[in-house]
């Protein structure tokens, strides 16, 4: 009798709803979306990228740079702020587990057009040397995460884990073919290597990046599964910066005014 | 506050195509405004193509003070200038209309150059904080930064990042004069707008703090150095820019409620 009620009452929900999609409107279409989804997109692929530049750009903007230590655990931290913040926002306007990848398409678009407009055709930097990093594929499994555990907290833990080691995964197809070995002056070097020292950047640090210093490499070539796990449980952190950006400065202030100032 | 009017004579001064939620009418913003500053920024760094290698790798080149110190005053002048017209004629045009009843079309209208103005200052912003600072890593890793007005730094330092404030500013001003029924003066001051201007202004003064950094520390030019952080924690204030798109989504579907009640009598509200 019980689940007839609750039956009942879910159908009738289900009808309030629907009406409410399909409510005709005098002022309010889908222009209005357009523009919101359109406009947005700009600000938050900006707010990706300039994050990402500012806290891990080093590590990314160049194939000798991409190392085993610390890519894979400021890269995945930068990225995930903005991303969450968005997931928050989304799931919370309109239940679309959609928030990490709508911020990571807005990103690659972006992040490309600069380094192809930028660094490829104003100081001419070969493009298989200053590509940049994907988190489309990330992403799309950290949102996966939400949309089964339909919970923050379960999405910071699980989703961020996902998050880093997917995006690692997904990046290493890209950063593989630059690290086999190419003997260069007597010396075996990786190809990225290679081009570090071929493409003379004379404001950064080193013309070659001493890479893997200090105990890590005491790990037998186990270096970038430490730096991986370290990384997921960076991304955690970084996770919930975004929540605090998501709830605190984007949803918390809508209609709330200051009387005196 | 509400007064009853019979309005529907509004809906006929539009022309065809034309009406508050046409994108050839209230949306035409939408457009107009982000294409402009794509079109500025465009202009710029194809100029910056033909000559940053010949004439903006020097500061101490005769020419580099013809053109891109020029550029540099030029732009604050500009920017200035436009500024102070555009906040000055929001406000004394606001004084005059904000007390004027209008009809919901003419209200919706507004929305809609209001969420036009949003999508200009998320382009505004997205050139800012995107588009310039590539090509400031890319210049300065690579080339040289031997001035504060280098080549990457005059079009965002000085040109962009101004706009930043000329824009969320100019907008608080339109919603607060031409909207005050989300953001009239007697409801107090929006956190939204609070917290969107604090982005723009601070990532301003940060380039104080910034190029002060750069002649102290290093000369080496490293993105992701502490003192570059402060732009990133600044810009995340812009976030603020969210709740502008709710407040007036929520003064629409407020609209549409009134509309809906004023149908049952057969007359339409008048604000």
């Amino acid at each position: 009798m019980a689940s007839d009620t609750e039956t009942l009452e879910a159908d009738q929900q289900f009808e309030r709803l629907k009406a409410l999609v399909h409510k005709e409107y005098k002022y309010i279409d889908r222009k209005w979306d357009a523009v919101f989804w359109i406009s947005a997109a700009f600000i938050v692929g900006a707010a990706a990228d300039i994050t990402m530049l500012l806290f891990a750009g080093d590590w990314d903007f160049w194939t000798d740079w991409k190392d085993r230590v610390w890519w894979p655990i400021l890269t995945p931290f930068s990225l995930v702020i903005i991303g969450s913040a968005l997931q928050y926002i989304q799931w919370l306007a309109w239940r679309f587990p959609t928030g990490m990848t709508y911020t990571a398409i807005c990103m690659w678009f972006l992040s490309t057009m600069g380094r192809w407009l930028q660094w490829g055709n104003f100081v001419w930097y070969p493009m298989n040397f200053v590509w940049g990093t994907t988190m489309v594929p990330a992403g799309i499994f950290a949102d996966w995460v939400l949309m089964k555990t339909k919970s923050f907290v379960l999405t910071s833990l699980l989703g961020s884990a996902v998050f880093s080691f997917t995006w690692w995964v997904s990046n290493y197809v890209m950063i593989a073919p630059y690290l086999q070995p190419a003997e260069w002056m007597d010396r075996i070097l990786t190809l990225s290597d290679i081009q570090g020292i071929a493409y003379i950047r004379s404001q950064t640090p080193e013309y070659l990046r001493i890479i893997e210093h200090g105990t890590l490499r005491s790990f037998l070539g186990e270096t970038q599964y430490v730096s991986i796990v370290f990384g997921m449980t960076v991304t955690v952190a970084g996770y919930w910066v975004g929540q605090f950006i998501g709830r605190m400065l984007a949803i918390w202030p809508i209609g709330r005014f200051m009387k005196k100032w | 506050m509400t007064q009853v009017a019979t309005a529907p004579t509004a809906e006929a001064t539009y022309k065809p195509k034309h009406g508050p939620i046409d994108w050839r009418g209230g949306h035409t913003l939408t457009f107009v405004g982000p294409l402009a500053f794509i079109a500025i920024a465009a202009i710029q760094r194809i100029w910056m193509q033909g000559n940053a290698w010949t004439i903006g790798i020097d500061a101490s080149l005769p020419a580099f003070n013809e053109t891109y110190r020029a550029m540099f005053y030029g732009e604050v002048i500009a920017a200035t200038v436009a500024t102070l017209w555009w906040w000055t004629y929001l406000v004394r045009k606001g004084k005059q209309i904000v007390d004027v009843p209008v009809s919901h079309e003419v209200e919706v209208r507004r929305i809609a150059k209001f969420w036009g103005l949003i999508s200009t200052t998320s382009v505004e912003l997205t050139i800012m904080a995107a588009f310039w600072p590539n090509m400031d890593g890319a210049w300065h890793q690579t080339a040289v930064r031997d001035t504060a007005l280098t080549p990457a730094h005059i079009p965002m330092f000085f040109l962009f990042f101004p706009i930043g404030i000329t824009l969320t500013v100019g907008t608080y001003l339109y919603g607060r004069y031409w909207l005050p029924k989300v953001y009239g003066a007697e409801n107090g001051f929006p956190w939204s707008f609070f917290l969107l201007i604090s982005a723009s202004v601070t990532e301003m003064m940060q380039v104080a703090m910034n190029e002060w950094g750069h002649s102290l520390w290093i000369t080496e030019e490293i993105f992701a150095v502490p003192f570059h952080w402060p732009f990133v924690l600044y810009g995340w204030l812009a976030a603020g820019i969210f709740a502008l798109w709710a407040e007036t989504i929520i003064r629409l579907l407020g609209i549409e409620a009134e509309i809906e009640a004023a149908g049952a009598s057969g007359q339409e509200a008048v604000a």
